[in-house]
């Protein structure tokens, strides 16, 4: 079997961006609310519908799309925050109540978005042109995804070491009570942190059902390899995911290359995401976060 | 379809549900677990009993095996993942899940997509459909009443109580003596074996096993019932397991009677979404509120006032 | 006195290179009250945290009854009578009062899988039994009409006397208490310590932090001093009291 392993490593990129996209909202929710969010995966989702809705049905364009949905599902972030998830833990809720209303939210969400747009696959329709260099297949969608991925972390870096928001949110992610003794609002970077994280949600949404198809599983069908990606770059921690997207990105497309030479079924391809994400749990949950101090 | 049919039906899947929703309750209602992984253990027990029912072994056999092989892995599931964090803990199981389905998925001696036929469990030769589903309701019950037995005699003990203890606060818990990992080992242990055995009891009835019956929607499923009927208690989680499944059958009959906008197991699982966080929000207790625990520690607290009345009249 | 109890030899523990007990002796013999005073952070929870299993010391060696305790876990060292009350009491707030009284027994043989669903008729007679003695500890701590109620529903006093009683339930050889006369009134801190001492007189040892010096001066017969980690000043409460050390440690002179 001869592999091009200029290509294994090029899909690595593309896997380690799209989970980049989806991780980096969740790793900050889950780092300043201190519970899992799984209905990030509905985030995603709904993301990619809207992003649809905007692109095809209204024939309004990609560009638009990314921005049109990251705003609505960002929106959609902050009343999922304000309307269940704070009042519960204003209530006393523990972390399973926290965890069990994210799941019961991504019903709602996953439902309603089955009602509204049926059950079928949907598909993009923009064509997009595929070249190749040397050995390498590539597509535009994917240049856009791993430019997006790149412009995303050098943005995010930018954010949270020199604006005063990001700093809040370092300084709420790592410690709340003193965050809010030296005068930070602490409520306020919360729901702009699910704003974010909603948004960038729709971002890895609408890449995914480009690149792929559209269902209201779509989240769904990523979203453990994003909680790999997630913990395995410790819980809240950007440049861990950074580095963990790639990790992961990786292990799944070598992984592939060792499933086919293992003659086992490709179907296993999703599992060694989860089996990187039962690893790191049991034997280093707080993953690679002692890398980077800093964020 | 004939009524009376789909009547019996319903209590049947009430009573399989019943088992899987007493054994989250011993899980999380009392030892406070979050077994995000309930359907894993449910798999195990409906493919074990698929696998060895295909090779002839009485189903008697392959319920006991499923729950024994289920058991097993919860156990070893517990091993590592008892020292968890509670979320931790919950996406752990969760991953362990959705790869126990792939691996059905995936491979040919479990049938892959397609999954296996089996035979129930009790065949009558020219029975009805309604005869069959008597029988598979005596069958059901049987268990779930064993399984019910075991868990109030658990939830009323010095074990259950000792198993509460750890929910509300393990380090106090363990600073009285009880080990924190020996009560939640045991407790999934326990729980992952009656899963297991209603895995197989629906396997027969069913008569057939798909990768695609054990997503995780299973899970959240017997989470609606356990936390709506109401954690530790035993005839809480039983009556949630009940409204769900009614609940269930009914936005399903309402589309036969009703033109409505909207497709009716979409509008189904929004309503629970809604329910369950109305619950979280307004109920967090459940409908029934946690038993207290029940032994003869009432005699000689009777006793005890008994003797400070005497004291007084003396 | 008796043969030593609890023997602590050369204990140190730090957190980040910071001693928060450093090179501490002492022996506890059977029978009495013994009590642990200084300033705060002079190590004395951690100190009590050590013993009990809850940190593992860096340096040194603990003994109770003479076994070297330092490797068990906190639930195995409870096992062996050597047993605390929280300063900040760690109730189970949805369990009622004699729910958490029971909890504290030790040695209760429906404790276990099997005997709680096969050996009902074995542990039931010990509940009653047990349940009397708690009522009877509940009765001294005036706690008795509550016996039924959640212990959440306990007033910030009543949780504290909950903590205590729960430690006495136990039957330990050794009882650890964490300031168990603080935030309670006056009174009530003495009403405390008089039972404690009537419970010595049958036999049990205390061990005590507590920062009532008043109360408990009055009832210790062995006062530890600590300061920065380290044992400073032992003695009897009124040979402590003399002793120009011990007022160097709280006075700062």
């Amino acid at each position: 079997m001869t592999v091009n392993w200029a290509q294994v490593l090029f899909n690595s990129t593309i896997t380690g961006s799209l989970y980049l996209i989806g991780a980096v909202g969740l790793t900050l929710t889950y780092g300043l609310s201190r519970f899992p969010n799984f209905a990030h995966a509905e985030f995603i989702t709904l993301g990619a519908y809207i992003g649809y809705s905007v692109a095809e049905q209204a024939g309004l364009g990609f560009p638009l799309a990314l921005v049109v949905s990251f705003l609505v599902t960002g929106i959609v972030g902050i009343l999922c925050y304000r309307g269940i998830f704070q009042p519960l833990a204003k209530r006393g809720a523990t972390i399973i109540h926290l965890m069990v209303a994210s799941i019961a939210l991504g019903f709602i969400l996953r439902y309603s978005i089955g009602a509204t747009w049926t059950w079928k696959p949907l598909y993009f329709t923009t064509t997009w042109s595929a070249f190749n260099i040397g050995p390498l297949r590539i597509t535009g969608l994917w240049v856009w995804l791993i430019l997006t991925a790149i412009a995303l972390a050098i943005l995010m870096h930018f954010i949270l070491v020199k604006t005063k928001i990001g700093k809040a949110i370092r300084a709420t992610s790592s410690n709340p009570e003193l965050a809010l003794a030296s005068g930070i609002n602490v409520d306020r970077v919360i729901l702009i942190t699910w704003f974010i994280g909603a948004g960038l949600a729709a971002f890895a949404g609408i890449f995914r059902g480009a690149d792929t198809q559209i269902w209201p599983l779509t989240g769904w069908d990523i979203i453990l390899p994003i909680f790999a990606v997630t913990i395995l770059g410790g819980i809240g921690n950007f440049y861990g995911a950074i580095v963990a997207a790639f990790i992961i990105g990786l292990a799944e497309n070598v992984g592939v290359v060792g499933l086919i030479a293992l003659g086992l079924s490709t179907s296993y391809r999703i599992g060694i995401a989860f089996l990187i994400l039962i690893i790191t749990l049991i034997v280093r949950p707080e993953g690679l976060a002692m890398l980077f101090r800093r964020a | 379809m004939d009524p009376l049919l789909y009547v019996l039906d319903l209590i049947v899947f009430i009573g399989i549900f019943g088992i899987v929703a007493l054994s989250l309750n011993l899980e999380f209602g009392f030892a406070g677990l979050a077994n995000f992984g309930k359907v894993a253990f449910f798999l195990i027990g409906a493919y074990t009993y698929a696998l060895l029912s295909q090779i002839g072994v009485p189903f008697y056999l392959c319920l006991v095996a499923g729950g024994l092989v289920s058991a097993i892995f919860g156990l070893l599931v517990s091993l590592p993942a008892l020292r968890l964090r509670a979320d931790y803990l919950a996406i752990a199981v969760l991953a362990f899940g959705e790869i126990l389905r792939l691996i059905v998925k995936s491979e040919e001696f479990a049938g892959g997509d397609w999954g296996i036929t089996v035979s129930p469990a009790i065949s009558l030769v020219g029975a009805s459909h309604r005869v069959d589903a008597l029988v598979n309701i005596g069958l059901v019950y049987f268990c779930l009443l064993i399984c019910f037995i075991v868990v109030q005699l658990l939830a009323n003990s010095p074990y259950g109580r000792a198993m509460r203890a750890i929910r509300e606060d393990e380090v106090a818990a363990e600073a009285l003596g009880k080990s924190e990992v020996k009560y939640k080992a045991q407790a999934l242990m326990l729980g992952s074996a009656m899963a297991g055995v209603a895995g197989g009891l629906y396997a027969q009835y069913l008569q057939y096993v798909l990768p695609g019956m054990f997503m995780p929607m299973v899970t959240f499923t017997v989470w609606i019932m356990v936390l709506l009927g109401g954690p530790a208690n035993n005839w809480g989680v039983l009556l949630g397991a009940a409204l769900v499944q009614i609940f269930n059958r009914g936005t399903n009959i309402l589309k036969d009677y009703f033109i409505l906008p909207i497709n009716p197991t979409d509008l189904q699982y929004i309503l629970f979404g809604a329910l369950i966080i109305l619950v979280l929000l307004y109920r967090p207790q459940g409908l029934l509120k946690e038993s207290r625990i029940k032994t003869k520690a009432m005699e000689g607290v009777r006793r005890a006032r008994n003797a400070v009345k005497n004291k007084g009249s003396q | 006195m008796q043969e030593t109890l609890l023997k602590i030899r050369e204990v140190s523990k730090h957190f980040g290179g910071v001693y928060a007990v450093s090179g501490v002796s002492l022996n506890i013999k059977g029978g009495g009250i013994w009590g642990l005073v200084g300033p705060n952070g002079s190590g004395k929870t951690t100190l009590f945290n050590t013993i009990l299993g809850l940190h593992r010391p860096d340096e040194g060696d603990i003994y109770f009854n003479g076994k070297c305790i330092n490797r068990l876990a906190p639930h195995q060292i409870y096992g062996l009578g050597l047993v605390n009350a929280f300063q900040i009491p760690r109730l189970f707030s949805r369990l009622s009062v004699l729910d958490n009284m029971l909890l504290a027994a030790r040695g209760h043989q429906g404790d276990t899988l099997l005997n709680s669903l096969f050996l009902r008729k074995g542990w039931q007679e010990q509940e009653v039994e047990l349940a009397g003695k708690a009522m009877e500890i509940l009765e001294t701590l005036e706690l008795v009409h509550l016996a039924l109620s959640p212990a959440g529903e306990l007033s910030g006093g009543q949780r504290k006397l909950l903590e205590v009683g729960r430690g006495v339930m136990s039957s330990p050889t050794l009882l650890l208490l964490d300031e168990p006369a603080a935030g309670i009134n006056p009174n009530l801190g003495k009403k405390i310590f008089q039972g404690i001492e009537d419970l010595s007189q049958e036999g049990l040892s205390f061990f005590i932090i507590e920062h009532r010096l008043e109360i408990l001066f009055d009832f210790a017969h062995w006062v530890y001093v600590m300061d920065k980690g380290k044992i400073v000043v032992e003695g009897k409460p009124e040979e402590v009291l003399e002793d120009p050390a011990f007022f160097e440690v709280y006075l700062g002179v």
